[in-house]
């Protein structure tokens, strides 16, 4: 249906209504998603906090502002991320499997991340450094198994990335199985992704990366565009194939490093975010880069708003409502629409 | 008529109370809690929050189980505690509940909660006490410190050297006499096991016996059945919350390996896993009941039911 949207050619007018579009909507989710939760907040409470403070209850300011705020912006910041990295790995790879999970990135920053815990480096700065190391150690693998005279090969690109996640996704269990110290048994929550446990400076350190990184990104949009028409074509065109893809696969694993060693391993936002958008708008770039990162913020947030709030007080890892809400839907989608890649 | 004067008596003596309070409302203590933290309270606590089923338990153990308001998942002894509402499991809890009940004190533990929920919780003002026990007579000071912070002392102080003398009275018994070797089954499939940085090794040696698994080098291994049937343990503990069904047939299971002495002798047995590792008072009776199963041949006096 609809199909005069777009086929319609973009405009940065365009560009700009759709993601205001999206941007209000995360705004009405956040303030939604902060009056959810075990304790009882009404939408006024919300609303005064922000705008005239001080005539709020100290526990529900508390409750509002400490706990949850932090934990909607980690959400949306990951899920942002994830999703940016799935898009941006589709595209380079010109696989509709690529995301940082299935090759294996967020895993490789999750080893990073046990590595620095068990040598005992800080956890503000060390631990995301080990991580975002972690992170390119696997992009470089990857693309170094996968690569062929004619370029990296996609299939086993994918092929590739399925194996070192298991590969690290093994090491990581060793640790724990091995480990004495309590500490990397509550680790294990961890791996299934966990933003319980968020402080708002968290955000403070991710947010200028992601915002930067997202930046950049989009300034590849247009290469982006022909890599994912073909890497010769591209090459045909004037880009400067391997300098776009080293730039793309550097900046999306910084991002992902980064959010992986303060939220864990949080599969299918990667994946399912990017289609979605693809099956909705189209194939171009330049609109579907801040529409994945928008829509993953938003579906992230939703997803641990429901993971905080369906069997409260206890909660259930975000990863699970990722999945539940995530695979039927998509599936569907799927069935109607059909994916750009098919076509 | 009789009957009201003991009524009278205490009414008025709880007005004197209540007068007293008034005339010395500056009760303020400053207590240093297990991780060097120090923890003012105004006055003692009527809604605490127990962050451990162990604490939970040591506060109804202390007579003060409604003052408690709050506890976590898997606080289900006494049985009136699994009642109240929850804020969550041990390792996983929800500020947001545990800041909704308003406690005037939070108890928790060092190794099970994490630093940031104790951070989040300073910052809502509610003072928050953190003990450590790790092994058994941890329990009795623990329970010390616990009733000392809630105004209780000389009940904490009796009670506390009460387990001491429990504790005291089985270590004369068994000493001297020769251990047995046993082998502590706490998961059924695989086959888990615990080494000597644990409380159950603790119950265990106190209790007259050796830990198979005492030098191993991971804290809860996992271990395999040609281990246990090399190692020859004398008596297996299987340590678990429920009875007949599936430990009969975790018992059955050993039953085929007549190669073990325990199974020779038929000394394969169940204890409550609550009683083995939760460090509360409970572990005390714990203790009794190992101690009986592995020197059966004492005299043993009004030991493990009180």
């Amino acid at each position: 249906m609809d199909s005069h949207i777009i086929r319609r050619p973009l405009t940065p007018g365009r560009v700009l209504k759709v993601s205001s579009i999206l941007g209000v909507s995360l705004a009405v989710t956040i303030i939604i998603s902060l009056m959810l939760g075990t304790a009882n907040v009404s939408l006024e409470d919300v609303l005064r906090m922000f705008f005239h403070g001080s005539q709020v209850k100290e526990s529900a300011r508390l409750i509002v502002l400490k706990i949850r705020l932090p934990r909607i912006f980690l959400a949306g910041l990951t899920g942002f991320s994830l999703s940016l990295g799935g898009l941006v790995f589709q595209a380079l790879l010109r696989n509709p499997l690529a995301d940082p999970f299935v090759l294996g990135v967020s895993s490789g920053a999750a080893f990073g991340a046990v590595m620095g815990i068990i040598l005992g480096v800080g956890f503000s700065i060390g631990v995301p450094l080990f991580s975002f190391c972690g992170a390119l150690l696997t992009i470089y693998l990857v693309l170094t198994i996968s690569r062929r005279k004619m370029g990296v090969e996609s299939a086993t690109a994918i092929l590739a990335g399925v194996i070192v996640n298991a590969f690290f996704t093994a090491i990581i269990m060793f640790f724990i199985a091995t480990s004495s110290e309590d500490r990397l048994h509550s680790m294990l929550f961890w791996l299934y992704g966990d933003l319980s446990q968020s402080q708002i400076a968290y955000s403070g350190i991710i947010a200028p990366v992601v915002l930067f990184g997202f930046a950049l990104l989009y300034s590849f949009s247009r290469h982006l565009n022909l890599l994912a028409a073909g890497e010769e074509a591209a090459l045909h065109l004037g880009v400067n194939v391997e300098r776009a893809k080293f730039i793309c696969f550097i900046t999306v694993s910084l991002m992902v490093g980064l959010v992986v060693s303060f939220s864990g391993l949080i599969g299918f936002v990667g994946l399912i975010v990017p289609h979605l958008s693809r099956m909705i708008l189209g194939s171009d770039h330049r609109l579907l880069m801040p529409v994945s990162a928008l829509g993953g913020a938003l579906f992230l947030i939703v997803a641990d708003t429901a993971a905080r709030t369906v069997i409260s007080p206890s909660e259930l890892p975000v990863g699970v409502i990722t999945a539940f809400l995530g695979a039927p839907f998509f599936i569907y989608l799927l069935k109607t629409r059909g994916s750009r890649w098919t076509r | 008529m009789k009957g009201k004067i003991p009524i009278y008596f205490g009414l008025l003596f709880l007005a004197f109370a209540i007068g007293l309070w008034n005339v010395s409302p500056t009760w303020s203590m400053t207590y240093v809690d297990a991780l060097d933290r120090r923890v003012s309270l105004e006055r003692p606590p009527k809604r605490i929050v127990s962050l451990a089923p162990s604490l939970t338990e040591m506060l109804y153990y202390l007579g003060l189980g409604d003052r408690v308001v709050g506890v976590t998942t898997f606080s289900d002894y006494p049985p009136e505690a699994a009642r109240k509402p929850k804020v969550g499991s041990y390792a996983h809890l929800n500020v947001e509940k545990i800041i909704e009940l308003n406690p005037d004190l939070v108890v928790g533990t060092k190794d099970g909660n994490s630093p940031t929920v104790i951070h989040l919780l300073e910052q809502a003002g509610i003072p928050v006490y953190i003990v450590n026990p790790r092994r058994v007579k941890d329990v009795g000071t623990t329970l010390y410190d616990m009733a000392r912070l809630c105004g209780v002392e000389e009940k904490g102080r009796l009670l506390s050297q009460r387990l001491a003398h429990k504790v005291q009275y089985v270590q004369d018994k068994v000493k001297g006499l020769r251990r047995p070797l046993v082998f502590l089954q706490i998961n059924l499939r695989p086959i888990i096991t615990v080494n000597k940085n644990t409380i159950h090794n603790d119950v265990i040696r106190l209790a007259g016996g050796i830990n198979m698994a005492e030098n191993e080098p991971i804290t809860y291994p996992t271990i395999s059945l040609e281990e246990v049937l090399k190692r020859r343990p004398e008596v297996i503990v299987i340590s678990s919350m429920e009875r007949g069904g599936r430990f009969e047939k975790a018992r059955q299971d050993w039953m085929r390996w007549k190669s073990i002495p325990a199974v020779r002798e038929n000394r394969v047995y169940l204890v409550d896993s609550d009683c083995l590792d939760r460090p509360s008072p409970r572990i005390i009776d714990g203790l009794e009941t190992l101690a009986r199963l592995l020197h059966p041949d004492l005299e043993w006096e009004g030991l493990g039911r009180e």
